[in-house]
């Protein structure tokens, strides 16, 4: 039996409601295992320190957040904790809107709210209620130590609540590529009135059943077979090349790099100051390479001299992190 | 969402993604930088990678998100990107590895995250016998590529002793490689032809160690880490059929985007005096147009290794 992810109540006004949310979504995509293909046994993810590869404890992990590259303020999980919102374990509903109000952008995630047996009555009462007016209870919870908004709705007799976004999390459309060239665009009455034709003529009943998830069933139907020994091999074709236009790739690359590169020079790389590898004269402690060896370079000379290039005399104290040098395999 | 344009380079269709998607944070080096350095680089590139099945190491969000090396060349990659057979999963077969020789070849797999490229010192149809011997100078704690150039004229003082001839590149990270160019060379007198791994990897080893004897507190040869402090590790090692090096041209997955670059000698001769030297993309095509390849006498070249004692590999 699935396990409740909340319980509390539904406060609305002076009565209190318990109940139970339940997911009321459950994901079908086919989970896979990892599988180590040379002794059929399952592999595991270890934590391991970047300084030395050895094993990290969780107890030895901390949260860090880089306040610059390399650097890291470090929190425990008790401070966070003193800023989460109290749990209340209350759903705290304080307002009633029109669903069509609300657009489907603003729903996250949904969740039946079950009643507890000895309440039922109130239950019912607001389900009805809710159906009746053909409102929407707009409430806030805690759930997770995350402050949330709800929208809870009747659904034959029962109580379902959609976790909301937050408006400021919606992301500005105008900000997006393309949408600019929509301003001022005018489209004929006659084009008008043909889109209209095609839409009325696609009109029809919303049924979800009639739509499946086809690439699962594809996958399920691939695994039955391999389970079963027939071991023919599903061939997928190359996906980029079916119709859409077709450009120059260095027409594709300056479309993209034009705008960067005249800001910053040929490339952004040739502009920027030294990485971890580049930076410092070093002081005189290094030893100077006899004069003789010149005589083994000289042979290899070619005829241009290299540019050398000397990087910024500067190292910041963040990247001079010793990492040992990783091999390839 | 990822964003595929198909696109037509050099008479191949592909389809590129995502050319926005900043891979070097630290420098903002998108994607479509990263392809457009392996599209112009190609011409240097692709000889050395020519007939090798290369090693991809994919950062498919960047350089501060996850990497994986993949060996197996992708099933849905195009038809015109040649594979060789190699080494892997413990097959007896083996494996289908990527050929990246030629530019479409590479801007596919640039697409795919792979940063860098590592290939081995042979070419697939020949696997027994490396075109050329490594010295991978690796430097260890409280060391860096000043010294290892150090170490690389002292190599090369030694390389003279036995007429051979050497080219640096950096490895784009942290250390030198010392490639020496071997190319099959006719049989000279009793010397033999065509040297195997184990020839060259008994050679390196016996030259390293003369270095190490020489100056036990600068280099060593020992792969332990905790030998390695304050020391150069002649990696001679790497002088083995199942191992990779980066590749030279090949750009790394470090903080900004360096890449492995070939080095004039007077250059080696500058890091030994001191200055450390690092080149981004943008900087190693500038040099590959006024230098043209300084790598190419590592394909070009003919030489012969002197035998050497290969019990010293049984140490």
């Amino acid at each position: 039996m699935p396990r409740a992810v909340w319980s509390g109540s539904i406060s609305f006004g002076l009565v209190s409601i318990p109940v139970k949310l339940f997911t009321a979504v459950s994901s079908k995509s086919v989970r896979f295992n990892q599988i180590d293909r040379r002794t059929g046994s399952r592999v595991r993810q270890r934590l391991v320190s970047e300084a030395d590869g050895s094993e990290v404890e969780r107890s030895d992990i901390a949260k860090g957040y880089a306040v610059r590259s390399g650097e890291y303020v470090l929190v425990d999980d008790s401070e966070l904790e003193s800023l989460d919102p109290k749990s209340e374990h209350t759903i705290d509903i304080e307002e009633f809107v029109d669903l069509a109000d609300i657009d489907p952008v603003m729903f996250d995630k949904a969740y039946w709210l079950a009643p507890d047996p000895s309440t039922a009555k109130p239950y019912a009462l607001l389900a009805e209620t809710l159906a009746e007016a053909g409102r929407v209870a707009i409430a806030r919870f805690v759930m997770r130590s995350r402050q949330q908004l709800g929208a809870i709705r009747s659904v034959d007799g029962r109580l379902v609540m959609s976790t909301m976004n937050w408006a400021d999390e919606l992301v500005d459309p105008s900000e997006l590529p393309g949408f600019d060239a929509l301003d001022g665009l005018e489209v004929s009455d006659r084009e008008r009135a043909l889109a209209d034709q095609l839409v009325e003529s696609l009109v029809a009943e919303w049924e979800p059943e009639k739509y499946e998830d086809t690439h699962r069933e594809r996958v399920l139907a691939l695994l039955e077979r391999k389970a079963a020994g027939d071991d023919e091999i599903v061939t997928t074709s190359e996906g980029g090349d079916s119709g859409g236009e077709v450009v120059d790739l260095m027409a594709a690359l300056e479309a993209s790099v034009e705008g960067r590169r005249t800001a910053k020079g040929r490339h952004p790389s040739s502009s920027s100051d030294a990485g971890e590898e580049a930076p410092a004269e070093r002081q005189a402690a290094t030893k100077k390479a006899p004069a003789k060896r010149k005589a083994a370079s000289a042979k290899k000379a070619p005829a241009k001299k290299a540019p050398a290039k000397k990087a910024p005399a500067k190292r910041k104290a963040a990247s001079a992190k010793k990492a040992p040098a990783r091999k390839s395999a | 969402m990822s964003s595929r344009t198909s696109v037509t380079f050099e008479g191949r269709r592909l389809s590129v993604s995502n050319l926005d998607k900043v891979l070097y944070p630290a420098t903002g080096f998108t994607k479509g930088d990263m392809i457009d350095y392996y599209a112009r680089v190609a011409s240097v590139l692709t000889p050395h990678l020519a007939g090798r099945g290369v090693t991809l190491r994919r950062f498919p969000d960047g350089v501060e998100a996850g990497s994986f090396f993949e060996k197996r060349c992708p099933s849905h990659r195009p038809e015109w990107v040649d594979t060789a057979p190699g080494p892997g999963e413990g097959r007896e077969d083996g494996i289908d590895y990527c050929v990246l020789d030629d530019a479409p070849s590479l801007v596919w797999a640039a697409n795919l995250g792979a940063i860098e490229l590592h290939a081995p010192l042979h070419v697939a149809s020949d696997p027994d016998h490396p075109t050329a011997m490594v010295f991978d100078l690796d430097p260890g704690p409280g060391t860096d590529a000043t010294h290892c150039a150090v170490v690389a004229e002292r190599l090369a003082e030694r390389l003279a002793d036995d007429d051979l001839t050497g080219v640096v590149k950096t490895s784009g990270s942290k250390g030198l490689q010392l490639y020496v160019p071997l190319n099959g060379a006719p049989r000279v007198g009793l010397k033999r032809a065509r040297p195997t791994y184990e020839h060259t990897r008994a050679y390196a080893l016996t030259v390293g160690a003369e270095l190490e004897a020489e100056t036990p507190n600068e280099v060593t040869t020992t792969m332990a880490r905790a030998a390695r402090t304050r020391k150069v590790f002649v990696d001679w090692s790497q002088n083995h059929q199942h191992k990779t090096t980066v590749a030279v041209y090949s750009l790394r997955g470090r903080e900004h985007p360096t890449a492995s670059t070939p080095l004039h000698w007077d250059e080696v001769a500058t890091l030994a005096g001191g200055t450390l030297l690092a080149f981004t993309a943008g900087e190693v095509l500038d040099r590959v147009d006024d230098l043209g390849d300084l790598f190419a006498p590592v394909l070009e070249d003919r030489q012969s290794l002197p035998d050497v004692d290969r019990s010293v590999l049984d140490r």
